[in-house]
């Protein structure tokens, strides 16, 4: 039998004491690709924070495997280095150090923890370009601070770029689609479906059906109040497109439906 | 051996006044200073980093012609200090030294080496009188070393004069031992239009104070007064800024950035006074420090005084810890925490560096810095 990539099994999460995720169930296999949609204040956030292992937020009960490791042990730069990758919804603007710099100080700590030798500048800036191009970003804002600058569709650009330079097993999307036009949209899309293949899983955040049209989803789930309500395949996007959340709301914790 | 004229019996009582209370050089009172000692000329060579460019050495306050580079507009004179020196209210002892003038536009940029060395204490000077007429340019990049585990004094007084449209641009780096004194001041006269930027940099010394005292005397100056410290045991920074605006438009901007690690102590006191008559002044201050342990600390005061009434004068000041999103999105990308924190603090400093106009200065001020940081070696492996 296949081990999962990802195993969630009864994940509780709170900050500061108010409890965000509360019982959360997910299993993803190699290949696969998973959508969770939810509203506003749904927990997906919290739920993609605390894969990728932010620790502003306590895992109060419940576990997560990675390949059948136990993913709470591990810092957040283990599990990068394990091989999970979050791409954030708002990436960080970091002055004072380029992306080149940052890049190769993430490609050569990720290489040295799969035991594999560390790029030197010829061989790195070879990758870069390599990627860059595979998910059509302009080679120039590599020159540049890390997200200094970029507009809103070049940050989640640089996002699934760097996804696509660091290969993960596992990609975890946080509203990526968040404030792109169309076109960016499409271009974003495109450097995630390159990207997928019957080893590498995703996970796929969003508010919005349109993505969807694009990153065409194996399993869909509706999360409301740090709950998986209902999961089902890609046509539960267009049913909650149509109908809204509202529909779900009502089996939410204190439904007895 | 001699020694110097210098009455050091000022230093013991300085931190009670108030301009002072935070730094206290009382124990210079107690040290015999000379002022010349033995020195291996060989060192100066690994200063000279631009043989293309004039290259003006003084070691101990005395000019070394022999390892010098002139250019036209280079002059040494004896003597102590201009006019300008003595309209601000700085009580650091100025005396006599070899005097390094500089005058004309000058199409590169002079390098300046003050260094201090011997194995006794020595006190010296180091005066410098930099002068752009009408529509001229000048740019100097400065560096005071102090060599040998020994509390070396320096004194040095810096005299900046940019007439009508002139500009000058002046780099001021501190380095070396982390024993030695430095307690420099910097007069700056500004006429009608014209641009005077200033960078001090403090990577050396046990104790620096760095007094900038600037006078934009005429209409449409603009004027940058920045600064950089990273200082770990036993260190301390005092900078210290009086920016008066005595005519209107005016805008100038302080900008000072430091990292403290272990005990070391950063103190800010921007003062910024506007004339009457200097409307529509645009002037901003703003110190921000990062803390890395407990014990260091950070002092900010930020001063306006102003009697004109259509300005903007803005004040700013931050002390914190290293970003935690920041550290986060490093982590995510694999990168270790240690790591991942000496990376912030290079770019929180390297911002500061980066906006230098001279490439060889800046790059030596980098590596000056990566052999403070720990760490630094890290960030060397990423060099591309």
């Amino acid at each position: 039998m296949t081990t999962p990539l990802l195993e969630i099994t009864n994940i509780h999460a709170s900050v500061e004491g108010n409890e965000i995720l509360k019982g959360i169930d997910l299993t993803v296999m190699p290949g696969e690709l998973h959508s969770i949609m939810g509203p506003n204040g749904s927990g997906k956030s919290t739920l993609a924070s605390v894969i990728a292992g932010h620790d502003a937020y306590d895992v109060t009960e419940g576990s997560i495997l990675f390949n059948g490791i136990d993913l709470l042990e591990l810092e957040a730069d283990q599990r990068a280095c394990a091989g999970v990758f979050l791409a954030f919804q708002y990436p960080i603007e970091i002055p004072g150090v380029s992306t080149k710099f940052f890049l190769k100080a993430a490609v050569n700590a990720i290489r040295k923890y799969r035991g594999q030798e560390e790029l030197d500048a010829m061989d790195f800036l070879d990758l870069v370009e390599e990627k860059a191009n595979s998910v059509n970003l302009n080679i120039d804002l590599i020159d540049r601070n890390v997200n200094e600058g970029f507009s809103g569709g070049e940050k989640k650009r640089a996002e699934v770029f760097q996804m696509a330079l660091l290969d993960p097993l596992l990609g975890v999307l946080d509203e990526t689609d968040s404030g792109l036009d169309i076109d960016a949209l499409k271009i974003v899309a495109d450097g995630v479906n390159k990207l997928r293949s019957d080893k590498r899983g995703f996970v796929v955040i969003t508010h919005y059906q349109r993505l969807l049209d694009f990153v065409v989803p194996d399993y869909v789930h509706v999360m409301i109040d740090g709950r998986i309500v209902k999961s089902g395949d890609k046509t539960l996007a267009l049913e909650l497109e149509e109908k809204g959340y509202k529909e779900f709301e009502t089996c939410g914790s204190s439904c007895a439906c | 051996m001699m020694t110097t004229t210098i009455d050091n019996s000022v230093f013991e009582n300085l931190h009670k006044n108030e301009a002072w209370m935070y730094t206290n050089v009382s124990a210079l009172s107690k040290i015999d200073f000379e002022d010349c000692g033995e020195f291996d000329t060989q060192v100066i060579q690994t200063f000279d980093i631009a043989p293309e460019n004039p290259f003006l050495v003084f070691v101990n306050g005395t000019y070394q012609e022999a390892y010098s580079r002139c250019a036209p507009g280079t002059e040494i004179n004896a003597g102590a200090h201009g006019d300008i020196a003595s309209r601000g209210d700085s009580v650091i002892p100025r005396g006599e030294s070899d005097t390094l003038s500089i005058t004309g536009n000058q199409s590169k940029t002079i390098y300046v080496l003050q260094l201090i060395t011997g194995n006794a204490p020595i006190a010296c000077y180091g005066n410098v009188r930099i002068h752009a007429a009408n529509g001229e340019s000048i740019s100097v990049a400065q560096t005071h070393v102090a060599l040998d585990a020994c509390p070396h004094l320096f004194m040095p007084c810096t005299e900046v004069v940019a007439e009508k449209n002139a500009t000058v641009t002046l780099v001021n780096a501190i380095r070396g031992s982390k024993m030695a004194y430095h307690l420099g001041s910097l007069h700056v006269v500004q006429h009608e239009s014209s641009k005077v930027q200033t960078h001090t940099i403090t990577l050396g010394g046990k104790c620096s104070r760095n007094e900038v005292y600037a006078y934009l005397d005429g209409e449409h100056c603009e004027s940058n007064f920045d600064g950089m410290y990273m200082l770990g045991k036993d260190q301390l920074v005092d900078n210290h800024l009086r920016v008066e605006h005595n005519e209107a438009i005016g805008n100038s901007r302080e900008f000072y950035k430091g990292v403290l690690d272990e005990n070391a102590k950063s103190v800010f006191t921007g003062r910024i006074y506007v004339k009457e008559d200097a409307q529509q002044t645009d002037a901003k201050q703003t110190n921000q420090n990062i803390i890395l342990t407990d014990d260091a600390q950070a002092t900010a005061r930020p001063q306006l005084e102003i009697y004109a009434d259509d300005v903007k004068c803005t004040h700013g000041a931050t002390t914190g810890e290293i970003d935690d999103e920041a550290m986060l999105y490093l982590q995510t990308r694999g990168i270790p925490a240690d790591a991942a924190r000496t990376l912030l603090i290079y770019a929180f400093l390297n911002e500061s560096l980066d906006e230098l106009q001279d490439d060889s200065f800046q790059a030596v001020l980098v590596e000056e810095l990566l052999s403070n940081l720990p760490g630094g070696d890290f960030i060397r492996s990423l060099y591309l």
